[in-house]
């Protein structure tokens, strides 16, 4: 069992930084909301399935148009601005000094904002680039790369100013992340535009699968780094085995986007290559779980209390799943039956949603109530939220899986129309539909206890001062 | 214009790249500490803040 922990001041200096935080209240905040409004998005297009007439023809309401808003807003509008906010409030305390600047911080939660508006203006008008996850028209292209340039500035700017010469792993995952976005999200969506063809279709799937593996994963373990001992109250089981999961996650990840090309018209070798590094990918998820487990090892009776560790710890558990599932599916038989099914909406969800966003609500719970000085506005309320994300999720992942199988078997038989593996989806699709409405009130729940909670602050405020 | 094998040639270009900066920081992070018998203290920056400013804020 791992020991309660110790204080080890030697390690840690004295004295810290006395914290603003503006600016992750501001991204926080804003991530909460936008959760809750593209969450509405997402039951209407999974409402969508199940009646396609639903909203008629009315353009900006088609399938088409809201998709890509859903898809969109919940990468940028909500999870990379929870993570952002999270990391404005981490990085100063691992590194234990103010962040760099606050005005730049709040500058650029201005500018996100106004990013995430006007995507969903130019999204729903049908200004839409055409590549998956790199729909935004090139202006807002053009506006990301500046408010990543300003974010990235003000956290090496932090760390650079930092009281420790040795980082935490967080914060190697943090500076990867704010790097690999940078080389990530240019070729995503500048490098495609000035080239055709396969090439094209290429760098787009290097783009969208390394949007989930070398943005959302790297800060997602960053925050799970830092929240599950904060949570447990219990230091991390090996930092030296972080750091091999840090250095082969960098190594393995940037070479598995062709995998998404596998059976189409690449070279073999090339979809070999994508295959062999995703198999490798099986090196740093098992370090990063393997430590997270024996972290908790004697600690688990600890997540039957705490909300945050149940969110934690189904994270990391969704995050073995998805990722013993993607090196599974970039098998060229696996491939040839679950590629393009429902399987990969069910395999990505699990990944964004049940592991990256669980890490993301989870640190939200934690910093909210310390950063407002105020306790949480209610921990029942907590916990509803954390069963309606968890049965709506396993019930929409499962049943894609199985659905996904099943269509992809159907699409093998030459024999069987395609418009009937269509309609033999359709329970599949109502189920996915409840699923969806479970998740919504799980948000629902994590919307109005947070804002609740930033209210009762004020509440407490006035009460001091009266 | 085939840009095959001027793609290919980049790719083995980047993956070496890749390996070299992975290897350079890999065997830097034994000199910097990472590895030896103190390494594991490095974890305790976690609570660091709380320990000693648990609670304080600028209003």
């Amino acid at each position: 069992m791992a020991a309660e922990r110790t204080v080890n001041t030697s390690a840690t200096g004295s004295t810290a930084a006395v914290h603003v935080d503006t600016t992750a209240k501001w991204f926080l905040l804003s991530a909460v909301t936008y959760f809750f409004i593209v969450g509405i998005i997402a039951v209407i297009i999974a409402a969508k399935f199940v009646w396609p007439e639903m909203l008629g023809t009315i353009a900006p309401l088609t399938y088409g148009r809201l998709r890509p808003l859903h898809v969109n807003g919940m990468l940028f509008g909500w999870l990379l601005a929870a993570d952002m906010g999270l990391t404005y409030y981490v990085v100063p305390r691992l590194c234990g000094v103010k962040l760099w600047s606050e005005k730049l911080g709040v500058a650029t939660g201005i500018l996100w904002n106004v990013i995430i508006l006007g995507a969903v203006v130019s999204l729903l008008a049908g200004w839409n680039q055409g590549f998956e996850y790199a729909e935004l028209p090139l202006v807002l292209d053009v506006l990301v790369v500046v408010a990543w340039l300003m974010f990235g500035a003000n956290i090496f700017g932090t760390i650079y100013t930092r009281k420790y010469q040795q980082m935490y792993v967080s914060t190697w995952y943090m500076m990867g992340t704010i790097l690999w976005t940078a080389f990530v999200y240019l070729t995503g969506n500048f490098a495609t535009l000035l080239t055709t063809g396969v090439n094209q279709a290429n760098l787009n799937w290097m783009y969208v699968h390394n949007a989930v593996g070398l943005i959302f994963t790297p800060v997602g373990l960053a925050l799970a780094y830092y929240f599950i001992p904060k949570s447990a109250n219990v230091p991390l089981y090996s930092h030296k085995l972080s750091m091999i999961g840090f250095w082969s996650l960098a190594f393995f990840y940037v070479w598995t986007g062709a995998h998404h090309m596998l059976h189409g018209p690449i070279s073999q070798w090339l979809q070999t290559i994508a295959i062999a590094f995703s198999l490798m990918l099986l090196v740093p998820v098992w370090s990063v779980v393997y430590n997270f487990f024996a972290t908790m090892k004697g600690h688990w009776p600890k997540t039957r209390d705490n909300v945050q560790l149940k969110f934690l710890m189904s994270g990391v558990v969704f995050y073995l799943l998805t990722c013993f599932q993607g090196p599974m599916h970039s098998l060229r038989t696996v491939n040839a039956i679950v590629s393009k099914t429902d399987w990969i909406p069910g395999h990505a969800h699990m990944a964004v949603l049940g592991a990256f966003s669980f890490f993301a609500i989870a640190g939200t719970y934690y910093v909210i109530p310390r950063m407002f000085n105020v306790k949480i506005h209610s921990e029942p309320l907590a916990n509803w939220s954390y069963w309606f994300l968890m049965i709506g999720g396993l019930g929409f992942f499962v049943t894609l899986w199985l659905g996904g199988f099943w269509q992809g078997w159907q699409w093998n038989n030459p024999a069987i129309p395609f418009i009937d593996t269509v309609i033999a989806l359709k329970p599949v699709w109502i189920v996915r539909f409840f699923s969806g409405i479970f998740m919504f009130t799980g948000i629902t729940l994590f919307l109005y206890n947070i804002m609740a909670t930033v209210v009762d602050s004020g509440g407490a405020k006035a009460e001091v001062q009266a | 214009m085939d840009y095959t094998y001027p793609s290919v040639f980049f790719s083995y270009l980047v993956f070496f790249l890749f390996l070299f900066v992975a290897l350079y920081f890999f065997f830097r992070s034994f000199r910097d500490g990472y590895w030896g018998a103190e390494s594991e203290d490095v974890k305790y920056q976690v609570f660091a803040d709380e320990e000693s400013n648990d609670g304080k804020r600028a209003s």
